[in-house]
């Protein structure tokens, strides 16, 4: 009530030029005015009464929506296979379409979900995200549940094409690793400096999923998971280090595919960017380390970009290579070995807030002896080189 | 009379045309809020990088709608990002469950409204537009009017 009686003397203090202009002006009778004025403060008085009801539901709010939506044409000139491209026009790759909950439990914990459906998997839904977190007033955060694995700069925004300059994360670094989250927990906590922030966060859990190799889906378990993650930031630049380590268990023993069962494996790599508003660099240097058959891998990528009002040209050259060739030498599986550069040349456009289009040519090549990973080559093709068109709409709401 | 009255409107609009030629930022708070805050502290609440004013309460920053010419020169001059890198920043923040964006007003008079009601408010304004409802905490553009 105070607060109405205030913002009432407050209107009127404003209203009194306009009543003084009106009266020089028109000379219409005071009553005739005071009417008017009197309409006035009711409307004002009404919006303001939603205004507020507005912002007191926002700050109390209990549970928070959000989603982000893509689409996407993709064509390559042969059927080599690089991100799943074909001859064939395709538009099931790039769909998908995710809902994200934030439901508060409490003043500084809640519960987040986000479910998944991908045109490539026939849209199932699938719970991608879904665990409670506890911030403490620290600075430190827990979490337990399904989360995402925290192995890449661009990890939590892997299928949020929007946050995403690219129109696909740069294959050789985010490929080699077929799976995305996993169940467990983490504790994580941010040290603010002066114009600065270094942030770490140690996880652990187990992952169980599915995943495709050689044209077949093998089951992908992870055990023992166990990692940390530190950055380092001046709101410029970023660096940041990962390493994680694990049982890995790859295929099935009794299956056409077997990539091993109980081999040690390691993830290591290094980030950093650089974002200035109109400069745009990233950059990934990862390893993958894995006992027995499975491919170990070194890649890299270079991302430079530049924003012109909504458009954001940008080149990107990424590399992999497979160090472990040997062990698969005169087997089947040497078709596992790879070596491959990319080069992409592509622009975003943001059309309107909140959706942005996005249109690459991918050249990949250098594949040597090898497959170049690429699944037409490794069910017998012989692809020296590939070219990927993509043009990819993505919105977040 | 009528000279007269044509008069009155000619002086009326020169002056509002005055006023709307001398649009300045300027940053707002609730009237409880810091008397002064620095470009970067604005800076950084709008860029989710802080979420306390200097006097220590938890901020809670108001935005004007795209399009907007404040918002626009708010943008030039405070958070130096264009409107389509900040959508996005957004997006990546909100998605990643590391904050809200600011909410967003549909107009000056609602942002006026909404920061002398909510403690801890920030936002931005067109300095004519700033009455005794609301704090005045920086000029973005030098003080040049002063007074407020």
């Amino acid at each position: 009530m105070k607060y109405s009686l205030f913002r009432v003397r407050n209107l009127s203090l404003f209203s009194i030029p306009a009543i003084l202009t009106a009266t020089l002006l028109s000379g219409f009778p005071a009553s005739a005015f005071s009417q008017e004025n009197q309409q006035r403060l009711d409307q004002l008085e009404a919006r303001l009464n939603s205004l507020q009801k507005q912002v007191t539901e926002s700050s109390l709010e209990k549970a928070k929506f959000n989603g982000f939506f893509s689409t996407g044409y993709v064509r390559a000139t042969n059927d080599a296979g690089y991100d799943d491209s074909s001859e064939e026009s395709d538009l099931q790759t790039l769909s998908l379409f995710g809902l994200q909950g934030t439901f508060a439990l409490g003043r500084n914990t809640d519960a987040v979900l986000q479910l998944v459906s991908r045109g490539s998997e026939d849209w199932d839904t699938e719970l991608e995200w879904g665990y409670v977190r506890h911030q403490f007033h620290t600075g430190t955060e827990v979490r337990a549940g399904k989360m995402r694995l925290p192995l890449f700069m661009e990890s939590e925004t892997l299928e949020i094409g929007f946050g995403q300059p690219w129109a696909r994360p740069p294959e050789a670094v985010y490929d080699p690793i077929p799976v995305r989250s996993y169940l467990g927990a983490d504790v994580s906590h941010t040290f603010n400096l002066d114009s600065s922030s270094i942030g770490t966060r140690l996880f652990a859990g187990h992952l169980d999923d599915e995943a495709d190799s050689l044209g077949q889906t093998v089951d992908v378990e992870l055990r023992n998971l166990i990692g940390l993650t530190t950055n380092w930031t001046n709101y410029l630049w970023t660096f940041r280090g990962v390493y994680a380590r694990t049982e890995a268990f790859v295929g099935d023993p009794a299956g056409p595919v077997n990539l091993g069962q109980d081999e040690k494996a390691e993830f290591m790599g290094l980030g950093m960017s650089y974002d200035d508003g109109a400069w745009l660099l990233m950059s990934e240097l990862t390893r993958v380390k894995v006992d027995g058959v499975f491919q170990n891998t070194d890649s890299a990528y270079i991302t430079f970009g530049r924003r012109i009002v909504e458009v954001m040209p940008y080149v990107t050259a990424s590399w992999i290579e497979s160090k472990d060739n040997f062990k698969r030498e005169g087997t089947a599986l040497s078709v596992l070995d790879v070596r491959r550069q990319a080069y992409s040349l592509g622009f975003r456009w943001d059309l309107v807030p909140s959706v942005a289009m996005k249109f690459d040519w991918t050249h990949a090549r250098g594949f040597s002896n090898t497959t170049g990973g690429l699944i037409g080559n490794q069910l017998g093709g012989n692809f020296e080189s590939t070219d990927v068109y993509t043009v990819r709409l993505d919105a977040a709401f | 009379m009528r000279k007269t009255r044509m008069a009155l409107l000619l002086l009326i609009g020169a002056l509002s045309f005055g006023s709307i030629a001398h649009a300045e930022l300027v940053i707002i708070v609730h009237p409880g809020g810091p008397d002064t805050i620095t470009k970067q502290q604005v800076r950084n609440i709008y860029l989710n990088r802080s979420s306390q004013m200097p006097d220590g309460q938890q901020a809670v920053p108001f935005e004007l709608p795209a399009g907007n010419s404040i918002r626009d020169k708010f943008n030039e001059m405070i958070t130096e990002r264009s409107d389509a890198w900040m959508q996005s920043f957004w997006s990546r923040q909100v998605l990643t469950g590391k904050g809200q964006p600011p909410t967003e007003m549909s107009s000056a008079s609602g942002m006026k409204s909404v920061v002398s009601s909510t403690l801890g408010a920030i936002g931005y304004l067109d300095s004519t537009l700033v009455d005794d409802s609301v704090k005045v905490a920086h000029y973005p553009e030098g003080d040049l009017i002063g007074g407020h």
